[in-house]
Formats: structure tokens, sequence, C-alpha cells
């Protein structure tokens, strides 16, 4: 009786320091959001302003075309686009690419196989620092050659991003497929399937988890990417919004405000993506583990 | 990051100088923009007298079917000249996109990929006085798209740290130089002139040498609660820029003639010793060195600083109690005078300039004279920035003198001043970037006290004199 | 079915980097942008240059303290989390918060908390009393370190959270409740039987985090961008600071390289562990 109301206690104990860590976690949200309709003079005072004389939703305004006096309009429709279309567009091809091989490297037996999956993991591995630079180089040669263009154009960021996230998604899809009994597939190759329709009748659809999360992690990291963007991107013909958020960096200042409700904005995506995907989130994350 | 921050846009203020000073505007049915008529290219109007038209220029000639692509810099108060652009589109016939925009910093970095991948198809580039030593291989040279009748009325100051190897590179759009700012609260109190007195053994009096600047930081620190005494921008090219102009206030040099370092002098090492000691007393920010142009007027404006070195660009700003608790509470008066008897002020000018590459210069070249006519660069100075043509500064001065608050007048005299008398620019090498960029980590060691200032300085000197060696500097 | 992925690999990352290694072997610079054959003298000069020995210490600890911070993080988080009954999928759903937030904005906001004026933590902390003045968190060289670290467990640790959370999930209850026959403490059912049976989830974790380490770079660029004096400089800051700002791209070209092995070599130690539990 005792012992068991002291565990109750430091289980309570316990369960408010989860609940703590958590809320202190929660603060850089909160306090974006909290920034981003605050007056800026006061963001910055000292001594610090706690309780906020008024809230406002004028930082929001330059993002849909108003400009203000502290940033001219910043044209976030067309940054939202390009990183829209380029986060779903990447994502989508990198899954598809990542599946086929995450297949090829589950179902089939080949030379040299340990080495190249390694080696396609470790391309992962490469910091942005060491590859924006040359992949700039690069890609301006065959802009200038051909007629491909590669640099501010969302073509050359979705070719970047299909290629930083196809790794993730091997790994996560070969471990799946690696947990779907070869069997199946063997008895569908019976029945008269072609190796194709084996794959995508059969095996695809019992991988639907590790889809869901393997997108959750490719959108995730095209729709926050900087640094390569940063140099690859001009205008608004490519500039996705995490590159956009400098707009609000003047010569002298920062638009904190402004910068709080893009980046407020810009979470929204985020947060329904993975909302809509997040059941499978786990599930995929972590299928090819459980045995 | 740098200089080229320059202008303090003003930005969340924007009410600007215009607003105390209320100038009546040019006449708005005067004839306007020549859209049909081309005028004359303006013969460099000579300082007139205000009320005549400020005149436009660069829309002599019509240009139809080109397209001029432009890298400007962005963001508040810089944006408004380029809604100018299509009067000057509709004059000539051409076309203009402003295919990149950011701050200055960025499109330094943008530039030098760009050439180096020959990706920089631009015809106009934002330029600035600090930066354009490192662009000179793939800039055009503009004299001979500019007649000296058509430079005659540009500070001439700025056109000189403008010009390398004989060749204009340039043309300038608006200029900063630094200024003393300090609390008149502060120094006109009693009390404190007292305590002041007799404490240091003379009086009071906003700063004339350096000495007595580091004096009245001192003697203000802790006054009132969380005061300082000053603070500088403390890291990247500002701490360097800062550092190099109260060294050559000091009589020191920052390269010899021969291109060696020589900021390793005794005027050198009592100048890093001056922010040595700054720092060390707590007479400043224990974070200055993580503070770059805005983190250091934020603190002069919310009431934090008793005395400190600033652009001018940021008065507006300082000027409107909605942002500042200075605001009204301030006064400038010129750059002390160093050990050497020298009064040095960093300045830089915004620029234009055209790259080698570009297949349009001659339209090129007509939209920098639009851009920087005296209509234009009147206008932009009714924002606050400080012109660089004479006859501008002639109209604003008189503009100002209408205002009620004598500040706004007093300060374009100082802004004048300044730029004839201590103008100075970085040396005009390809390499001053990437020297502040050994420089300002050796400065910042030294105000933390990690290395000694002689030796940090020595250190500093020895990678720069290598860094100079392997670019060719010493091969002659 | 191999070849698009390969292909596409092959083009963006391989050929850029085989690229890069050939300039670090030049003296290529942005202003001069030719390609003269020098020999080792860019890996010779980095050898002999003091700031990037210290950089290449700093950011070898940097990686080992903040990986295991966010993984130690993550995992009492996890254990913690199983453990509720009521609001666990809130809890959850909260955890996922740091994942959508843009590194770039992750700097910006804790640059903002731990300024030395008017930052979060300095204001919370002399409003609560225990603080008279102020503290520089990003001047001095450990509370710098410190404080960007901070940043990165934030961002990191809810992944890390939420991966060990399924794997103690799908630990039967069956074995607690013979643990608890047997009469086992909390501690000991964790050591011999969570722990244990969360090694592969262990495992993919610690791989995800190192893939992720590098993202760091958009943080420290922006919370000390490497200074003051040097004294938080990452190889990810100072790659940059050579090849752009001073414009040496060979020299940066032959830092990065250095950087890529370093950061491989990193991911590579952990992947071994992870290739031994595949069946291959």
């Amino acid at each position: 009786m005792r012992r068991s109301s002291r565990r109750r206690l430091s289980s309570a104990l316990l369960d408010l320091l989860v609940w703590l860590i958590l809320i202190a976690m929660l603060v850089p949200a909160f306090w974006l959001v909290f920034t981003s309709v605050r007056n800026p003079v006061e963001v910055n005072a000292k001594p610090p302003v706690w309780i906020p004389r008024e809230l406002t939703l004028e930082g929001f305004k330059p993002l849909f075309g108003q400009a203000t006096e502290a940033t001219g309009a910043i044209p976030f429709d067309r940054y939202f686009l390009n990183s829209i279309v380029v986060a779903l567009v990447s994502t989508a091809i990198a899954v598809a690419l990542g599946t086929m091989a995450g297949y090829v490297f589950a179902r089939y037996r080949f030379r040299g196989k340990n080495t190249l999956f390694l080696g396609i993991m470790l391309s992962r591995a490469v910091p942005g620092i060491a590859l924006s630079l040359p992949l700039f180089l690069l890609f301006a040669r065959i802009s200038q050659a051909g007629p491909v263009k590669l640099i501010d154009t969302q073509l050359g960021l979705i070719i970047v991003y299909v290629a930083v996230n196809v790794p993730f998604t091997i790994w996560l899809m070969d471990g799946f497929f690696r947990e779907i009994p070869a069997e199946l597939s063997e008895a569908a190759q019976l029945d008269g399937c072609t190796e194709w329709q084996t794959f995508t009748l059969i095996n695809l659809p019992l991988a639907l988890p590790g889809l869901a999360a393997s997108a959750i992690f490719a959108f995730l990291a095209a729709w926050n990417e900087f640094q390569i963007a940063g140099v690859l991107t001009r205008t608004v013909n490519s500039k996705t919004a995490p590159v956009g958020l400098f707009d609000f960096t003047g010569q002298f200042t920062i638009d904190w405000r402004g910068m709080a409700a893009m980046a407020t904005v810009m979470m929204i995506p985020a947060i329904a993506f993975v909302f809509v995907v997040q059941r499978n989130l786990v599930r995929g994350l972590t299928f090819g583990a459980v045995k | 990051m740098s200089k080229h921050r320059l202008f303090a846009p003003l930005v969340v203020a924007g009410v600007i100088l215009a607003a105390c000073a209320a100038p009546p505007a040019p006449a708005p049915q005067a004839p306007q923009q020549p859209a049909a008529e081309p005028t004359q290219a303006a013969p460099a109007a000579p300082a007139q007298p205000a009320g005549d038209e400020p005149k436009v220029a660069g829309v002599d000639r019509r240009f139809d079917g080109v397209t001029l692509r432009a890298a400007f810099i962005g963001g508040g108060q810089y944006e408004k000249m380029y809604e100018s652009i299509k009067d000057w589109e509709a004059a000539t016939g051409a076309k203009v996109e402003i295919v990149y925009k950011g701050d200055g910093f960025e499109i330094d970095k943008k530039l030098k990929t760009d050439f180096a991948a020959g990706t920089g198809d631009y015809d106009v580039v934002w330029d600035h006085t600090s930066f354009f030593s490192q662009y000179i291989p793939f800039l055009e040279p503009l004299e001979k798209y500019f007649t000296p009748e058509e430079l005659k009325d540009f500070s001439q100051a700025i056109l000189k740290s403008a010009t390398r190897d004989g060749h204009l590179w340039l043309i300038p759009r608006h200029a900063d130089i630094s200024v003393v700012h300090y609390r008149t609260d502060l120094y006109n109190n009693e009390q404190y002139k007292a305590e002041f007195k007799a404490k240091y053994g003379y009086d009071l009096a906003p700063p004339e040498t350096w000495k007595q600047f580091f004096d009245h930081a001192e003697f203000f620190t802790g006054k009132e609660p969380g005061l300082f005494g000053t603070n500088f921008a403390g890291k990247e090219e500002a701490l360097s820029g800062r550092f190099y102009e109260i060294l050559v206030a000091n009589g020191g040099k920052m390269l010899d003639e021969n291109f060696k370092p020589a900021f390793n002098s005794e005027a050198g090492v009592k100048t890093a010793q001056f922010f040595r000691e700054l720092y060390a007393r707590k007479l400043v920010p224990a974070d200055m060195t993580s503070l770059l142009w805005d983190g250091v007027a934020n603190n002069f404006c919310q009431g934090n600083i008793a005395v400190h070195n600033e652009w001018f660009g940021w008065y507006s700003y300082f000027q409107d109690p909605k942002n500042c608790k200075v605001a009204g509470k301030f006064d400038l008066i010129r750059q002390p005078v160093g050990e050497g008897g020298i009064r040095s002020g960093w300045a830089g000018a915004h620029a234009f300039s055209i790259p080698a590459s570009s297949k349009n210069k001659e339209a090129a070249a007509a939209l920098i004279k639009f851009l920087t006519s005296e209509k234009i660069m009147y206008e932009e100075a009714k924002l606050g920035f400080l012109p660089v043509r004479d006859s501008v500064w002639a109209r604003i001065i008189a503009d100002a003198a209408k205002s009620d608050n004598p500040l706004d007048k007093k300060r374009l005299e100082i802004a004048q001043t300044a730029i004839a008398n201590d103008f100075f620019a970085p040396p005009l090498i390809a390499e001053w970037i990437p020297l502040t960029n050994i420089l300002t980590p050796k400065l910042q060691a030294i105000m933390l006290g990690d290395i000694d200032a002689k030796q940090g300085l020595d250190e500093a000197a020895a990678e720069v004199e290598k860094m100079l060696a392997e670019a060719g500097y010493y091969n002659k | 079915m191999l070849a698009p992925s390969l292909a596409i690999i092959a083009f963006v990352v391989v050929f850029p980097l085989v690229y890069s290694f050939y300039l670090s072997f030049t003296s290529y610079t942005l202003l001069k942008p030719v390609a003269n054959w020098n020999n080792f003298a860019n890996y010779q000069r980095l050898l002999q240059d003091p700031i990037f020995g210290q950089a290449f210490v700093n950011t070898l600890l940097f990686m080992f303290v903040t990986v295991n911070a966010a993984f130690l993080l993550g995992l009492f988080l996890s254990q913690a989390i199983a453990r509720t009954i009521r609001g666990q999928s809130v809890l959850r759903t909260l955890l996922m918060v740091p994942m959508m937030f843009a590194p770039v904005m992750v700097g910006f906001q804790f640059r903002w908390f731990f300024n030395d004026q008017v930052g979060l933590v300095n204001n919370v902390l002399t409003s609560l009393g225990l603080l008279n003045g102020s503290i520089p968190w990003l001047v001095d060289r450990w509370l710098a370190m410190f404080s960007i670290g901070v940043a990165m467990v934030w961002m990191n640790a809810p992944v890390v959270a939420i991966i060990l959370l399924a794997g103690t999930l799908s630990i039967s209850p069956e074995l607690y409740e013979a643990a608890d026959v047997d009469g086992a403490n909390s501690w000991q059912k964790f050591r011999s039987i969570t722990y244990p049976l969360l090694g592969p989830f262990i495992t993919i974790a610690l791989t995800i985090l190192s893939l992720d380490v590098a993202r760091g770079y958009d943080i420290v660029s922006i919370m000390t961008g490497g200074g003051p004096a040097h004294r938080t400089e990452l190889l990810w800051t100072y790659v940059p600071r050579v090849a752009i700002q001073e414009s040496k791209f060979g020299l940066g070209a032959a830092m990065s390289f250095v950087t890529v092995i370093v950061t491989v070599a990193f991911t590579l130690y952990l992947f071994r562990q992870l290739l031994k539990s595949r069946i291959l």
C-alpha cells in the first residue's frame, strides 16, 4: 500500500516533468507566432515588455501583397508556390525512384550490392556546403551550354532534392519490402503476373506506410532546405520560402515580425502534410526493425 | 556585415526627414517625365537655387526593344527609387527587369559567384565603393559613357574613391558617413556635468577627441540602470572598418604605399587597445562582438547607450518616438580627432556599375544617368539618404532650413562638411573583404582578451601580407 | 529499376564532388576562375591553418555531444510518454512541432533567445531575480557552443523520441508482467527488457540523426557565424567563409573534402551497426 502510493507520487512527478519539458520545447513555436502578432518595438525593448499592449496582424500584410513601411511587399505567393511545386514534385519523384530501388535491393542478389547500398546511403551524408558551390558551377555550365536551364529554375531544385531524398527512401523501403514474405511474390508470378505487376500490385500496396513515412521526410527536407536553394535560386522564378525569409533582413535591420509571420505561414503546409500522413509515420519508420 | 548596409533603412520608421522638413514638393504640374518629348541630357547642373525643377537625365535617346537585366539592392527605403524606372521606360522605349534583389552582402556573394560561373547576364548592377575593387575584371569602365560635364555635379571625393587604375567603375547613387551621436539628456544634465568635471578635470561636452570619447564612455557606464557608455558593431567587416576609422584618426594606416600591412604600428596597437579597454572595462555590452549595425542602433534607440559612432542614415528612425526612446534627445557632432590630429569618417557610397558582359551598355548607361540624375536623387534624398550631387545638397539644405527642428538642418551641414573633408573609403583593393576576414576575428580575440593587442595585430598582419603576396601585390 | 536513382545521385552528388575534388588541387578563386594545378598546396595549407584545426576539433566534439544529447533526451521522452496513458497522442503530436521548423528559422529564433541584451533567456532569468546583469550567451566559448547545442538538440530530439516511442509500444506487455511477478523495479525492467529490444530502433534513430547533423549549418551560421574570434567555428561555417567570402574556392574545396570525410566517417560508423542487423 505504502509502496504503491509512493510509486503513484513518483509517477505523477515524472508526468509533470515530461509535460514541463514538452512545454519548454514548444516555447520557440509559441514565441514565433507570438512575435508575428506583436509590435516589433516591444520585441526588442529593454527592459522587456512581457504583456503586449496590442496584438496586430500587420506583420502578415507584406505576405499578401501589401507593402508596409518596414518591408516592401514580399512576393510571398510566388515563393510559396515555388516551395509547394518543388517540394511536392521532388517528393513524388524521390519516393517513386527510391521505392523501385529499394525493391531491387530487397528482392535481388547481385555483386557489390552491399557496397552500393552503403555508397548510396553515404551520399546522403555529404554536407550541403560541400555540394552547393560545385553544383552551382556545374549547373551554370549546363545552363550556358544547352537548352536546359538549371539555375534559377524549379527544375534545378527538383533534381537536387530528388537526389538528396532518394537514399533515405531506398533505405526505408528496402526494410519494408524485406518484411513482405517473398512467397507472396512467388505465388503471384506463378499466377502469371509479370515482375512489374508483382511489384505494383502485390508488394507496393503492402508497403504504403513506408511510402508515407518516406514522403514526410522527403517533403520536410525539401520544404525547409535553405543552403542549396540559397545558391541556386535568384528570382521569383524559383526562390523558395526559406530563402525568401531573408527578404526581411534589410541593409541594417531585421523585420523580425514580418519574418516570424512568414515562418508561421510556412509551417501550415508542413503541418497539414504531416497531419495527413502522420498515422503511417511511426509504422513506416520502424516497420523494418520489427521482427 | 558592412558598411554597405549603409543607409539605415529607417526601415521601420519610414517617416523620414520629409515628414519634419515637409519641403514644398516640387510642383507636381511641372513638366515631369518627358515621356513623349525627350529633353536634352541635363548639362550637369551646377548647384542651383532651390525652386528650379531638378533635372532628369538619360532620357534623350530611344532604346526600343531593349530589355535591361538588373541586380539591385532591395528592401525598405531602397525600393522607392525603382518606382521611377517606369518613367524611364516610357521615355526610352526600353524595358527593365530587376532579376535579383537582396541586401548588399547577398548581392556581393551573388555577383562573385555569378561572375565566376559566367552566369551574370546583368546589364546594370548595384555596386559600392567598398566592394567594386573585387569586380573590376568583370566591369565596364564608365568614363566613355559619361562626359566630364555630366560628372561635374557629383561629389569629387566619392568619384575619386570610385576610380582605380585610371578608370571610373561606378556612378554613385547616395552616400553615408560616420558621425558621433550623443544623448543630450545626459550631456546637459547639470549634476553629471559637475561630477564629470570633478572626476576628469575638464568640462563635459560632446567629444572632440577619441580620448574624450573614451572618458565619456567610462563616465556614463552604469550612471543609469542598463546604461552603457558606447558600443560599436563588433563583427565582420563592420568591426575592421571601425578599427580602421580610428586607426586613421590616430595617424595610422591599414596598408602602406607598397600594399604591405601597416596596421600593426604603434597607432594600430593603440587603437586595438582602445577597443580592448572599452570591452574589458565593460563600457560596452558584453555581446558587442555579435552585434551588427541593427543591434548597435537598437541599443542606442532603446536609450542604453550614451554616445556612439553611427551612420547618418538612421536619423529619422531615431527621431521617431514610436520606435525610439531617444527621439528628440540626441544630437550629432562631427567625428572626433585622433592622436594623429585627424578626423576620419568611414564612408561609402552605394552606386551602379555595368558588367563588361552586358550587351546593352549604351542603354544601361542611360538608365544609370536617369537613376543618378538630379531629380531622382532629390527624391531619394527626401527619404533621408545623403545625396552625392552638389545641386541636390543645396536643395535639401534649403528644405531642411524650413523645419522646426534645427537638428534637421544641422545634420545635413555636418554631413556635407564630413563628406567634403573626412571622407575615406577602405583601400581600393579586391582583397579588402578577405582582409577584414582575417583582421576582424583577431580584433575580437584582442577585445575578448584571448590575445595581446600587439601580438594579435602582428599575426593578422603576417596573414594579410601572405594573402596579398599570393595575390601578386609584391611582384613588381 | 535501380538506374534512375543511381543516375540522379551521380549527377547531383558524385559529379560535383569529383569536380570540387579536382578544384581542390588548383588555385581556383572566384575572382580569378582559372584552374591552375598547384598540387597539394591547398592541403598543405589547411594542415598548417590553426583555425581549421580548431574548427575540425570543434566539429567532432559538437557532433558527438549534440547527437548523444538529442538521443538521450529523445530516449527519456519516449520512455516517459510510453508510460502515460492519458493524453499520449496529444503529447506525440506536440512532439512533432520542432520537426516542421525550417532550420534557418531555428537559428534566428534561438539567436534571439540567447541575445545578451533583449533575449528571452536573460529576460526570464532577470525577471525571476536569478540574474543581475546579463549573461553573454553567444560570446563565451562554452556558453556559445552550449547555446547552439541547445538549438540542435531541440530540433533533433523529437525524431528520436517518436521512433523510440514506437519501438517501446511494440514490446509485448507480457514481458513486463512477467518481470513484475519477479519483483523487478522500473530501472531493471528498462535495463533488461526495453533497452535490448529497442536495439534496432536505436540504430535507426541514430542513423537519421547522423544524416541530419550537417543541417546544423543553417543554425550555426545564423546564431554565431562561427564567431566571435573563431570561438564557435565549425567546418560548416569555416568552409563558406574561405570559399565565398575570401573567394578562395580551391582551398575551400580542399576543406570541404575533409568535411565530407569526417561527416561520412561518422555516418559510416553508425551505419555499420545497422548493416550488421540486416540480413544480407
